[in-house]
């Protein structure tokens, strides 16, 4: 009898662990830097603290192939509850059915967060803007000065750095007016599209019906863009013409809020000008991209995904996270007028371009796209024929693509 | 015997749970995806048949990835094996600090490829030690640097991929020299051969088989480049390689991986031609020497 009431108790106590245990949700992100990660773990500690009931198990991902990864998780049926996704990525996984509509439990914060254009997808919403990501234009305004400019003066026209650029350039045999990129995926029509969008240019027509890509504005963007290169462009990767940028040698370059990160945690003297980008009407158009929160439609545990999501994109967590990574961009619309961002002029630029920034079409195929776009950028700034054709070129591929579907 | 088959069996058995797992069965499934219109992220897959195939002879992507794959091994493997063979005769005679420069050759071949790729997208960029050679002996670099100039980039990787590999088949032919007895060449110069003609009269000849296996490993090796373009180039400035080309293909740009699959037979297809002709070349030249 003893032993029959030992079993039972043993079995009632077996039962109430397993009705307490803790729900595991996996959370895949891609910050591994020394001083994000840190704060980005104690978000998670501190998550957990306050839902007891919920365990969160933290991947880190690389940008090199964090894409192969995410995709090869989903299709495998292996994908984490919670993964953090760039905004070009979202239609390819939403238009798969890889990502949980979160239209209605966002609802009430649309008006509160920015960002939503590019986390729809055919009327759904898939992803919760986190943190935003634009370019503006840095200029060395030393360099500046001695091309004869006054101590405030910044482009306002396309024309207008042109001709700064142009005159920087003549400065000295080692310095350069424009740092212009190498091909390097995801990077180089991201510095065209700016030209591309402030010169009126559309990769569509409004209707979304027919590719406009290689218009008359379009390809006088790109000839501008090439003119840069040719006559006065520090020619390297991003990483390349962001150091001779900080070493003095280069007097323009667009460049993301990482730049300023690099000045302060490398304490360069540069004599640093944060502009907005320069258009045909001021102000210019940037590239507008950003990190998004997604939830797994084939997760287990949707609620408890979104309360992470929910959490990790707070006002206040995110204000934290760019305290630690100098972002400059939030989502958030509230913490906008923190003084964190107010009282630096460098990252009001930036909270200013966004307002003016475009993002690329929410399309599945975008990838694509963007492919044909970068090769086309590529063949005019490296080759040696008109930038007509391979904007032709580009926009053949994306009629064939579209066709084909 | 029955207990020892079965032990045996035992024995064998992980390595052929590997093999089965992780090499036959992605291996057959592979095969058959090249018939489908499979994407990673796509639920829905369908029987395509050839299209995947003929699509890939019109696609101008792998057209200029295979041309760049043969201009990689034609231009690589006779370099790197005359290097290599010629400097394992050198190293092959006593002299002093002969270990070293052993030694020294070879120790590239035992470091990260990722490693020696980083350092040479170093030495060649613009004011590179690259740049600076060339401007010393009154060439001209490219302005942006050796890997930003379509007319320079992938010879700049064969290069570096000689100075790579040659220590390593240096070795394997050092192996093959020190097989050949001392008396054939002794013989040899009893009856008055120099040098040149115990080269080719013994030295290439009995070489054969080492040669052959470095043409074959050597050709399979080259086919298949792709950590160089990756790091250095990204198949950008002309240097797109068939494996690059299936990568980005299968696992970056649209995840297609069925049409992936089916360039990644064309390239099995190509690899195994080329192993064979080694083959019957060597087996004809046997005559010649």
């Amino acid at each position: 009898m003893k032993r029959t009431i030992f079993f039972i108790a043993t079995a009632v106590l077996l039962v109430g662990l397993n009705v307490s245990e803790a729900t595991t949700i996996r959370w895949w992100q891609f910050w591994t830097d020394p001083s994000v990660k840190p704060e980005i773990s104690e978000m998670v500690a501190e998550f957990e603290k306050a839902n007891p009931d919920i365990k969160v198990e933290l991947t880190d991902l690389t940008w090199a192939n964090g894409h192969e990864k995410i995709a090869i998780a989903f299709a495998s049926g292996t994908g984490p509850d919670v993964v953090e996704l760039g905004s070009d990525w979202i239609a390819e996984f939403a238009a798969n059915s890889h990502l949980a509509d979160v239209s209605d439990h966002i609802s009430h914060d649309s008006s509160h967060f920015q960002g939503w254009g590019m986390a729809t997808y055919q009327g759904k919403v898939y992803a919760k803007p986190w943190i935003l990501g634009t370019r503006v234009l840095f200029a060395n305004r030393d360099l500046l000065t001695q091309a004869g400019y006054d101590s405030n003066w910044v482009p306002i026209k396309i024309s207008e750095l042109k001709v700064a650029a142009f005159k920087i350039n003549n400065l000295g045999k080692d310095i350069y007016g424009w740092g212009s990129n190498t091909p390097e995926k995801h990077r180089l029509y991201k510095k065209y599209l700016p030209f591309f969008w402030s010169a009126g240019a559309q990769i569509f027509t409004d209707d979304n019906k027919y590719c406009i890509l290689p218009s008359e504005k379009a390809i006088r963007a790109l000839e501008l863009y090439k003119e840069l290169h040719d006559s006065c462009g520090y020619v390297a990767n991003q990483r390349g013409i962001e150091d001779a940028f900080l070493d003095g040698k280069v007097g323009f370059i667009i460049s993301g809020d990482w730049l300023l990160k690099r000045v302060e945690l490398e304490r360069r003297s540069i004599n640093l000008v944060s502009t907005l980008i320069p258009g045909l009407d001021f102000p210019g158009k940037s590239f507008l991209g950003g990190e998004f929160l997604t939830v797994n439609e084939a997760s287990a545990h949707k609620r408890a995904a979104l309360k992470l999501v929910d959490f990790i994109t707070s006002p206040e967590n995110q204000l934290r996270f760019c305290k630690a990574n100098r972002s400059a961009n939030p989502s958030s619309i509230a913490i906008q007028d923190d003084s964190y961002f107010t009282s630096n002029v460098h990252l009001q630029t930036f909270i200013k371009q966004i307002r003016s920034a475009k993002h690329p079409p929410v399309d599945p195929d975008w990838v694509y796209m963007e492919d044909a776009i970068e090769r086309a950028v590529e063949d005019a700034l490296f080759g040696s024929g008109l930038v007509a054709e391979p904007l032709l070129q580009a926009r053949q591929k994306i009629v064939e693509l579209k066709q084909s579907k | 015997m029955k207990r020892s088959r079965s032990t045996a069996l035992v024995l064998v058995l992980p390595w052929l749970l590997t093999l089965v797992v992780f090499w036959l069965f992605p291996l057959v499934v592979s095969f058959l995806m090249g018939f489908t219109d499979f994407r990673l992220l796509i639920k829905d897959y369908h029987w395509v048949g050839l299209a995947n195939y003929r699509a890939l002879f019109s696609d101008s992507d792998f057209l200029k990835a295979l041309k760049n794959t043969f201009i990689f091994v034609l231009g690589t493997i006779p370099v790197t094996t005359v290097f290599s063979l010629g400097m394992a005769l050198l190293v092959n005679h006593r002299f002093k600090g002969r270990g070293i420069f052993r030694a020294a050759y070879f120790l590239p071949s035992i470091t990260s490829m990722v490693v020696i790729a980083l350092i040479f997208t170093n030495l060649y960029q613009r004011g590179g030690y690259v740049a600076l050679l060339s401007r010393l002996v009154g060439l001209q670099s490219p302005e942006n640097g050796f890997l930003y100039d379509s007319s320079t980039a992938l010879f700049s990787i064969m290069a570096m991929d000689v100075w790579m590999s040659v220590g390593y088949y240096m070795l394997i032919f050092l192996a093959g020299l020190k097989s050949i007895p001392d008396e054939l060449y002794e013989a040899a110069r009893i009856h008055g051969a120099g040098a040149i003609r115990q080269l080719f009269s013994i030295t290439l000849p009995l070489l054969k088989p080492v040669m052959l296996f470095i043409l074959v490993i050597n050709s399979i090796k080259s086919f298949q480049v792709f950590v160089e373009i990756f790091v250095m180039t990204k198949g950008k400035f002309d240097t797109s390689t068939a494996v690059y080309f299936i990568y980005e293909t299968g696992l970056t740009t649209g995840f297609k991986s069925g049409y992936a699959s089916a360039a990644a037979y064309i390239l099995f297809i190509i690899i195994a031609l080329f192993s064979a002709m080694w083959f019957l070349l060597l087996r004809r030249r046997q005559a010649l020497w």
